[in-house]
């Protein structure tokens, strides 16, 4: 083996340094930035100071504390209602989407009657006609002006799940093979940007009274996230041998037993990283809580877009005290959980 | 204790046929193997009895009662899976412990029976250990240890021997038909492993292609083939085959082969009936012969009638020596003891133990006759025949 040259090492390690460089620096700024005072984080004097030189936690201060300066700002309120709020509803969605994901990746699992892959032009060819069909519906009920009211928003789901079955049941008439893919299907949810869903969601929450609450953000959060907790958590039970589940059911244990006492515990690796990614994402979000917030539960980061005064404008430092204690969550969680996120589990089950 | 009957039990996957009308009846305190290659429908028949699967068609009774619609929780049977399916994350007791905390049971009473069947396998030292920790004997004896806990009407059991080291599977091999005798419960056993099958099994049922070909005590099934594919399965190396043309001329009747040829002797020979019936059908017979029920001379033997034939290839074993002759246009593997030697290409001459012949129509595989005397049939030399 020859020795590579000395410039293509030390170019290679110089293009690391910039890579690593690039990624840590914006959190170095904001982690210093949380202790400068206000004059040195506002670019007010023209000079820029790479370290703090008077260290100080007034941007805490400020942030903590509902704001009482002689200038106006967009939120007054302090950061305390917001924190509680994207505690609430991030936690309150990851378990919703568990709940709801981790059943459906067990059915889906060891249950599915799908059979064969779904060919690309029946999976859109099927949801091209949905939309054909359910068009001149929209515009009806439009007409008769209920689609804004939560009967008219109920009777078009209803009729949307109606005629996507009728359009399933036809294409099966005509075409031999699969029709349909629930597990795609569900996989399907996250295929739209989340701005073409978000503006509906925000017309029919309003319609059903969910705006600016915290149950309507779960419901949103646990829908949103359920499709990535559906297939993370196929592929951990699908690693799951199935005899584990028969043995269990031999052995005495009804079906749900066999789930909640034997394929449950050993997935408990996968449950505990699906968790953690789908709080971050929740965590994280901000259109959505941006949407369907006002004034009683925006969450962090719909808090920190309002740090804006007629001072000076946005309030980097306050804003980076906050975003320095929004990281705290799911770094306190992923040390939590890490002893979990160690694969191999299921080593020793089974003898290949 | 339990009798269990499936009548006229089909089991389709999608287009393949996985079991088809299959006939069966297990008795109290019998140990049943189930013997067949790999994709018989071995498998699917113990899930079909256990209850992980439903029959398409055909009933299951257990004890008289149908159970086509009973959960499997609640047939009280229990399974030994080909792959054991320990839990991995709970500890040997807590495995073993499963099937009765799974019925409620105190868990006073689970200790001390846990503690008696473990004493009884001798696992008593590693309760507190995890699977993965165990070895492959270990393991499988923490399986049955899971079964035996819950003294179940019936103990099913899937090829559980296979994954073991060849010692050890000898070792267990024993140690099962022991336990079986001891508990003298019903043990459904499946294997593709023709000499477990005939040394544990009461009674044997060869499947092939999800039909049962022969249900029947090992003494039957080896000595008794029902057709080709049982005298193929059973027995190693398997049953030679040597196709034979039905001849009759000069009021005697003839099998030829391309090497040799066999006389029906005496018209009021069952044989010689069967054959003629089916004479203007049949024209073609199998004529089967068991490895070791041939032997070999190196000189041209003066007490029997022995046939010119060739050495193709020949595998010492050390107890005994599988050689391949070329017989005619078919090549025969024949056991010799160690001490004969042949060598490649060597000119032997064959002589078959006439009293275990096996006369199959070649067409439907079916056993017409097997000879139990050696002077019904004789050997004849290809130039005496037409």
């Amino acid at each position: 083996m020859t020795r590579r040259p000395t410039w293509q090492i030390v170019l290679r390690y110089a293009l690391v340094l910039i890579v690593v460089g690039l990624f840590t620096f914006p959190t170095y700024w904001m982690v210093t930035m949380a202790f400068k005072p206000k004059v040195e984080w506002s670019t007010a004097h023209g000079t820029i100071y790479w370290v703090p030189q008077n260290p100080t936690l007034e941007n805490f201060e400020t942030v903590l504390t509902e704001y009482r300066g002689k200038f106006f700002r967009a939120n007054q309120s302090s950061a305390l209602p917001s924190i509680r709020s994207s505690i609430i509803v991030s936690i309150g969605g990851t378990l919703f989407a568990l709940l709801i994901g981790t059943l459906a990746a067990y059915g889906l699992s060891r249950f599915s009657v799908d059979t064969g892959d779904l060919p690309w032009y029946i999976a859109l060819g099927r949801l091209a006609l949905l939309i054909l069909v359910l068009l001149p519906f929209m515009v009806l009920w439009a007409w008769l002006g209920i689609i804004r009211y939560w009967y008219g928003i109920l009777s078009f789901t209803l009729l949307g799940i109606g005629a996507d079955q009728l359009i399933g049941r036809l294409l099966a008439l005509y075409y031999r093979g699969p029709t349909g893919s629930l597990a795609f299907s569900i996989l399907q949810l996250r295929m739209f940007p989340p701005m073409a869903i978000v503006i509906p969601v925000m017309i029919m929450w309003s319609a059903f009274k969910l705006i600016d609450t915290w149950y309507g953000l779960v419901a949103v959060y646990g829908v949103v996230t359920f499709p990535f907790v559906v297939w993370l958590m196929k592929s951990f039970f699908d690693e799951i041998p199935r005899e584990l589940d028969e043995a269990a059911i031999v052995d005495g244990a009804s079906n749900w037993g066999a789930f909640f006492k034997v394929v449950l515990p050993l997935a408990k690796g996968g449950l505990a990283s699906t968790a953690l990614f789908v709080f971050i994402l929740n965590w994280s979000d901000f259109l959505i809580a941006l949407l369907l917030t006002t004034r009683d539960w925006p969450t962090i980061p719909v808090f920190l877009n309002s740090l804006v005064s007629s001072e000076i404008g946005a309030q980097h430092g306050p804003k980076a005290a906050l975003g320095l204690l929004a990281v705290i969550p799911p770094v306190v969680f992923g040390i939590l959980i890490q002893r979990y996120l160690v694969r191999g589990l299921t080593f020793g089950a089974i003898k290949r | 204790m339990a009798n269990i009957r499936l009548e006229n039990v089909s089991k389709r996957f999608g287009r393949v046929t996985a079991l088809q009308s299959v006939n069966l009846e297990i008795h109290h305190g019998e140990f049943f193997c189930v013997l067949g290659p790999p994709g018989a429908g071995k498998t699917t028949l113990l899930r079909l009895i256990v209850g992980l699967e439903k029959p398409d068609e055909g009933t299951i009774y257990i004890d008289g009662d149908p159970v086509n619609d009973v959960h499997p929780r609640d047939r009280d049977i229990a399974m030994i899976f080909q792959n054991l399916a320990l839990y991995p994350d709970k500890t040997v007791f807590d495995n073993i412990a499963f099937p009765l905390r799974e019925r409620k049971m105190a868990a006073e009473e689970i200790r001390a029976r846990v503690a008696q069947v473990a004493r009884m396998l001798h696992i008593e030292h590693l309760l507190e250990r995890k699977p993965g920790k165990l070895s492959g004997g270990e393991r499988q004896r923490v399986a049955i240890a899971r079964a035996l806990v819950r003294t179940p009407r019936a103990y099913l059991m899937d090829e559980p021997l296979a994954n073991l080291d060849a010692l050890l599977r000898l070792e267990m091999r024993i140690e099962l038909k022991r336990l079986q005798e001891q508990l003298n419960e019903t043990l459904v056993y499946v294997t593709s492993d023709q000499v477990e099958a005939m040394s544990m099994a009461d009674r044997i049922a060869v499947l092939y292609k999800g039909v049962v070909q022969q249900c029947d005590t090992p003494d039957n099934v080896y000595n008794l083939p029902a057709n080709r594919r049982v005298a193929t399965i059973v027995g190693s190396p398997p049953m030679n085959f040597l196709t034979c043309q039905v001849q009759r001329m000069d009021g005697q009747l003839h099998l030829v082969h391309s090497g040799f040829g066999f006389q029906v002797v005496g018209s009021d020979h069952p044989l010689w009936d069967c054959l003629c019936r089916a004479l203007p059908a049949v024209r073609e017979v199998l004529v089967g012969v068991r490895p070791e029920d041939i032997r070999l001379y190196p000189e041209r033997p003066t007490e029997v009638i022995a046939f010119p034939a060739r050495v193709a290839v020949s595998e010492p074993l050390g107890a005994e020596t599988i050689v391949d002759v070329q017989l005619g246009r078919d090549i025969i593997k024949v056991i010799t003891p160690p001490t004969q030697y042949f060598a490649e290409k060597q000119e032997v001459w064959v002589a078959f133990d006439m009293a275990k012949v096996h006369v199959m129509d070649a067409q439907t595989g079916e056993r017409i006759y097997t000879t139990g005397a050696p002077e019904q049939l004789q050997c004849i030399l290809p130039g005496t025949c037409a």
